[in-house]
């Protein structure tokens, strides 16, 4: 069952437009799925046979089960069809696979791979010359595929890769997702810090609607696939042996500068990012991530601060600023505006919200004091930045005086990031943001 | 703001038969098939009298016998339960490639109850969405009603307004499935309005929603027997 929307959760089969049996062209229309009042024709990305149909019409499934089977040849249709019914959903690619006679005596047992149903596209292509990626025995996937499937979820094993001699790439991974767009990476999110500066946060907190939940009282609300997504992001967190370190960083300057530059159209969001953007760039340690394979550190060409944003419907998303340390404020604050936006109408591209190299999470704007962090898979670390708000500040010579201060804490993965790398920057952010943020409109 | 992407504009000024703007929206949507990165269009327009069911749709929710219908009944490529049509109801048809619009067939059909919630707000309406119930809902009844069909995300279908028709046609279904909850219609709210009153600025709240800017069809983009959607009473060319 395909997902049609990124808050479906199952469709309805309205009709088959094919039976058993009959040939399917390429492209060609096998199913109509319904989905609160939009029908949509859903096509088979191969010739083949109609060989199974798993849910009849009139039938509800939850997007990702496999509803049916499409074989490569006439021959495979009795194969695919006494299989089916023993493996039914899990079945997914349940490749029926009469093997190619080129490698292995293997596939037909192969073909029981108990592969989850990752949410694979609507019919699933089960056939002979159709999975060459797995054929020796091990997997051909782009790097960016295997990242992108571990994201996502998604079984390599099950798929059939696109690339020269089969090699999965990751747009074969992200349509088995069934996600044409948005993917978030992380854990924490917020909206924009429009309103992190000023005070203590108070107005903002009083702006903020009553608290938001996504069923009513006594219900079980299934979750939608953004928010499975980022459940499965979090998961993988585990995995990463993470420690967190904190810093209290004063900004009476950066928020009269931020009341200077406002009327220009920069937000206390992408203020922030330029800081951490500019400080990574010297601290390229703390940009770096342990390689997925756990092998080595991998260092990134580029700074790209991804910022979480929660979005209404549930899930949350990370919009990218690439190249923010060399990138001019202004740009920076323009590219955020034009980002969010789109990610509200769930129209990024998958390089626009999937290429940070450090992400920051916000929740300024609400008043909170201090949070931590989920490390989005991936990267090295993430910054989670609290309100700003006047605090009496003892100084070493005994004075006190009044300064608008805020709490950041950085989540960081140890094996690349070890405790006096993030302690030295986040030294240097604290330097930068109260001694000399003006460096950063310059 | 995105730049604006140019979508061809049919609007037609005399009541259309059913059949005629469907196989239009059909022409529309197969050229858009043929040509992926050809442009969207829009067609506007109010029906002849008539009845339409969802693919899926159950017969149910007629109160006749379908195989002898009062008013014509087409049972149509998209999805939702009946509905009807008649002149007084202003009828949207976008034939957009929903993939440059995020792919997501819900946020479609929230967009565009967002579009006609934007319409009554510029008059001082505030219309609703309600949950689970697809439509646009003004003081508990529905003056909108959605229903769409995609192909290759090409979408078809799209919505109908109810200005200022007679409610009559709705008393013989249960529309879109829904027993207690009454149709209504714009003129009950805002007397003496008109289709026509309303046809420029559902154009442009359409437009703002999906960032579009209209134009008129070109000779070769004009559709089969357009001149029926012309004013009878206007002189032609």
């Amino acid at each position: 069952m395909p997902a049609l929307s990124s808050t479906m959760t199952e469709g309805k089969i309205v009709e088959w437009l094919k039976k058993p049996g009959d040939k399917v062209e390429r492209g060609e229309s096998v199913l109509v799925v319904e989905s609160d009042k939009a029908d949509m024709d859903v096509e088979s990305f191969n010739e083949g046979y109609l060989a199974v149909v798993l849910m009849p019409a009139g039938g509800t499934a939850p997007v990702g089960e496999t509803i049916g089977l499409i074989v490569e040849n006439e021959a495979e249709i009795a194969a695919a069809a006494a299989q089916a019914p023993a493996a039914p959903a899990a079945a997914a690619p349940a490749t029926p696979a009469p093997a190619p006679a080129a490698v292995a005596p293997a596939p037909v047992a192969a073909a029981v791979t108990p592969v989850r149903p990752a949410p694979v596209a609507a019919v699933i292509p089960a056939g002979a010359a159709s999975s060459p990626a797995a054929a020796a025995g091990r997997i051909i996937a782009s790097p960016r595929a295997r990242k992108l499937a571990t994201q996502l979820g998604v079984a390599l094993e099950a798929l059939r890769g696109s690339g020269p001699n089969g090699r999965i790439q990751a747009e074969d991974v992200e349509k088995a997702a069934g996600q044409p767009v948005s993917i978030p990476r992380i854990a924490e999110g917020s909206g924009p810090a429009l309103a992190a500066a000023n005070g203590n946060g108070a107005s903002a907190a009083a702006a903020a609607p009553a608290g938001q939940a996504f069923g009513r009282a006594g219900e079980a609300v299934p979750f939608n696939t953004l928010q499975n997504a980022v459940n499965r992001n979090m998961l993988a967190s585990l995995a990463v042996p993470c420690f967190r370190v904190g810093y209290t960083i004063t900004t009476t300057k950066l928020d009269a500068l931020y009341k200077q530059v406002k009327s220009k159209g920069v937000t206390m969001t992408a203020l922030l990012a330029k800081a951490v953007a500019v400080t990574l760039a010297r601290h390229p340690q703390v940009n770096a991530a342990t390689s997925a394979d756990g092998s080595a550190m991998a260092y990134p060409a580029a700074v790209n601060v991804a910022v979480a944003v929660a979005m209404e419907d549930g899930g949350l998303i990370t919009p990218v600023l690439a190249d923010a340390d060399r990138t001019d404020i202004y740009s920076l604050a323009r590219n955020w505006a034009d980002l969010v936006s789109r990610a509200r109408s769930k129209q990024l591209k998958p390089e626009e919200y999937s290429t940070g190299t450090f992400t920051l999470s916000n929740l300024g704007m609400f008043g909170v004091d201090r949070f931590d962090a989920i490390l989005p898979p991936g990267t090295g670390a993430i910054l989670a930045v609290a309100a700003s708000r006047p605090t009496v500040v003892a100084g070493k010579d005994g004075s006190i005086r009044v300064a608008n201060q805020m709490q950041v804490n950085l989540t960081c993965d140890h094996r690349t990031v070890y405790g006096a790398h993030a302690a030295a920057f986040l030294k240097d952010l604290a330097l930068l943001i109260e001694t000399n943020p003006d460096s950063l409109v310059l | 703001m995105p730049p604006r992407t140019s979508a061809i504009l049919f609007e037609a000024a005399a009541p259309v038969p059913f059949a005629l703007g469907w196989h239009w929206q059909r022409q529309l949507q197969a050229r858009l098939l043929a040509e992926p990165g050809g442009p969207e269009a829009l067609l506007m327009l109010q029906h002849e009298p008539c009845y339409t069911l969802g693919r899926g749709a159950s017969n149910a929710h007629l109160g006749f016998d379908a195989a002898a219908p009062p008013l014509p009944l087409f049972r149509i490529d998209r999805g939702g339960e009946v509905t009807h049509h008649a002149p007084g109801q202003l009828v949207l048809y976008p034939v957009l490639d929903l993939q440059r619009h995020g792919a997501d067939l819900h946020l479609y059909l929230r967009q565009l109850e967002g579009v006609v919630i934007d319409l009554l707000a510029e008059f001082g309406l505030v219309a609703e969405r309600c949950a689970g119930f697809t439509g646009v809902w003004l003081e508990g009844r529905k003056l909108a009603a959605i229903g769409v069909g995609a192909r290759r995300w090409i979408s078809q279908h799209g919505l109908a307004l109810n200005v200022n028709c007679s409610l009559e046609g709705f008393e013989a279904i249960v529309p879109c499935g829904l027993a207690d909850r009454p149709v209504g219609r714009l003129s009950d709210w805002l007397p003496g309005i008109t289709p026509q009153q309303l046809q420029a600025p559902l154009l442009a709240a359409f437009c703002r929603r999906f960032a579009l800017e209209l134009r008129p069809a070109t000779i070769a983009e004009t559709l089969p027997d357009w001149h029926q959607a012309l004013d009878p009473d206007q002189p032609r060319q």
